[in-house]
Order: C-alpha cells, then sequence, then structure tokens
C-alpha cells in the first residue's frame, strides 16, 4: 500500500469523527463545519464532498439539520448532534484515544533497543 | 464580492450541471435540499471572497474548492445510494445502486448484468414451476424422442413433433429450489458486490 493511500483510508476513517466534534459545542452550518475542519486539520480535500457526509450522518440519526431563513441574503443549513449522535461521539473518542494510546506504546516498544 | 451576470451565470450553470447528475440516482427532494445547500455554501463563498484578482479567477477558485460537479455527485452517490443500499439491504435501494454503477463504470455494468441474467433465470425456474400443474404436458424437460439427455428446462407450446416432455410433477419441487436459491445467491452476490465496491472506494 502506498503512503497516499494510507494516509487516505486515515482521513476518510477519521472524518465521520471529526465532523461530530466540529457540532459538539453547537449547531453550526455546512460551511462554518468545513472552516473549523479546516482550521484545525487538514482533512477537507474538496469542500463538496463534505456535505454528502453531512447527509449520511443526519439519515443514520447522528446530526439533525435545520434550515435558517433569516441570518444571512440566503438561508443556511444548520446541523446539530442528536442524543444518539452525542452517545456515538462519545464512544467514538474513547475508541480513538484507547486506539492511539495502544499504537503508541507499540511505536515506543519498537523503538527500544533490543 | 458581488456577482455580475457572467459570474452568476457560471454559478448557475455548476449547479444545472450538479442536479442534472443528482436526479439520475437521488429522489426530487433530496437534489433540491443538495443543491439548496450546495448554493449556500457557493453565496456564503462568494460573498466573503475579494473578487481578486478579477471576478472569473475568483468564482473559478471557490468552485474548484468545491469541486467539480460531477465529483460532488459522486460523492452524494457514494455516500447515500450504495451505503443505503448495504445497509438495509432492501431491493429498490440495491436496485438504485446497481443501476447508477451500470451506468457509470465498467464494472457496475459487467455485475448489473450478471444480476439481470441471475435474476431472470430464477424468475423463469420459478414460472416453470406455477406453469407444471396447469401445462402438464408441455412444461418440465423437453428431450428428443429416442434421447437420454434433455435439451431444453422450460415449455413448448404446443411441443413439437419427435420431442417429448419428462419429468413429471417432480419438475415443480425441482424449478421452485433452483429458482429460489438462484434469486438468494443473485441478491447474495449483488450485496457482496455492493460492500466491495464501497470498500475499494475506501481504499
Amino acid at each position: 500500500m502506498s503512503r497516499e493511500t494510507w494516509q487516505e483510508q486515515i482521513r476518510r476513517g477519521t472524518l465521520d469523527l471529526a465532523i461530530l466534534l466540529s457540532v459538539s459545542s453547537g449547531p453550526r452550518y455546512g460551511l462554518a463545519i468545513i472552516q473549523h475542519l479546516e482550521e484545525f486539520t487538514d482533512l477537507v480535500v474538496a469542500e463538496g464532498t463534505i456535505y454528502p457526509i453531512l447527509g449520511r450522518l443526519t439519515k443514520e440519526g447522528l446530526l439533525e439539520s435545520e434550515w435558517v431563513e433569516d441570518e444571512a441574503p440566503h438561508p443556511r443549513k444548520y446541523y446539530a448532534l442528536t442524543r444518539l449522535g452525542t452517545k456515538r461521539l462519545g464512544e467514538m473518542t474513547t475508541a480513538w484515544r484507547d486506539f492511539v494510546k495502544k499504537i503508541d506504546r507499540l511505536m515506543t516498544a519498537s523503538e527500544r533497543p533490543r | 464580492m458581488t456577482l455580475t451576470a457572467v459570474g452568476e451565470s457560471r454559478v448557475n450553470g455548476y449547479l444545472f450541471v450538479l442536479q442534472r447528475s443528482l436526479k439520475t440516482f437521488l429522489p426530487e427532494d433530496s437534489v433540491r435540499d443538495a443543491v439548496r445547500e450546495i448554493e449556500s455554501h457557493l453565496r456564503d463563498r462568494i460573498a466573503a471572497a475579494d473578487g481578486s484578482p478579477n471576478e472569473r479567477e475568483a468564482v473559478e477558485r471557490i468552485l474548484a474548492e468545491l469541486g467539480p460537479p460531477l465529483r460532488v455527485a459522486q460523492a452524494y452517490s457514494a455516500e447515500r445510494t450504495i451505503d443505503e443500499a448495504i445497509t438495509t439491504g432492501r431491493l429498490v435501494p440495491m436496485a438504485r445502486a446497481l443501476w447508477h454503477l451500470a451506468v457509470s463504470t465498467v464494472a457496475g455494468f459487467g455485475a448489473a448484468l450478471a444480476v439481470v441474467i441471475g435474476t431472470m433465470t430464477s424468475l423463469a425456474a420459478i414460472a416453470v414451476a406455477v406453469a407444471k400443474p396447469f401445462f402438464p404436458n408441455n412444461v418440465g424437460f423437453l428431450m428428443h424422442d429416442g434421447d437420454v439427455v434433455p435439451h431444453t428446462f422450460g415449455g413448448q407450446f404446443p411441443v413439437p413433433a419427435g420431442e417429448h416432455v419428462v419429468g413429471g410433477y417432480w419438475v415443480i419441487p425441482f424449478a421452485l429450489t433452483g429458482g429460489l436459491v438462484g434469486l438468494v445467491l443473485t441478491y447474495r452476490g449483488a450485496r457482496r458486490f455492493l460492500t466491495w465496491w464501497r470498500e475499494r472506494r475506501l481504499s
């Protein structure tokens, strides 16, 4: 597997978690989520590909969406975590931290001289 | 930045292509919602842009960051159609996902063709089982007089001279079992293909 493919797999695998984290502090509309992700990560390759993921997470019941008409000259669609989404985010965060800790431990062990 | 008529036309052209692409696999209300959301994104980006060095380049930069409309549509397709088909396992979403892959990829076309052949063959076998009680002398294994191996499984109306039907009513459980097993295998094959496709997309 090439380095690019491996990184792409990590990127795609963590995008759901990153999006849920982006709305964990409060509702955000699509572009605000993208800007938040761009500020902290390099997970967004093409902005347009984030919207279908938001749609899927909404369909899975992890997010809820609402059109807000009067905030800007054009309507914006806001996303917020549902109760199920909050629960899933907690599970994903725990799993991710556990995963990183174990890989880190493995890397430390591999660096140790035999 | 406020767009001129030329800039508006470019943005509307992008949204038109996106809408046309989404319409091939998404229901009308989902298409409307998706296009409205992408337009909202573009309007926000355009409002925040300073239009330098000129409007045309600024609009092209915004559209490039969003991604080509076909790529955005493909992302919707991958996320919604295939995932829905795999997650629910329902026939309509699976047929929709297969149709979308069939018209957009060679592998998808091959898989859809195999699914159509598998489904039609299985349904034909079930039709034979259903028809046998009504047309016992026309439906079953057909053999040439004097042969020991049947040459056709199905029905002939009328049975040609020099041929006869064999197998009796044993044809019914045979065809029914074959048809149902064929349908199950076709369904499982289609689902396995879609799962493979999704994993391939992720890798």
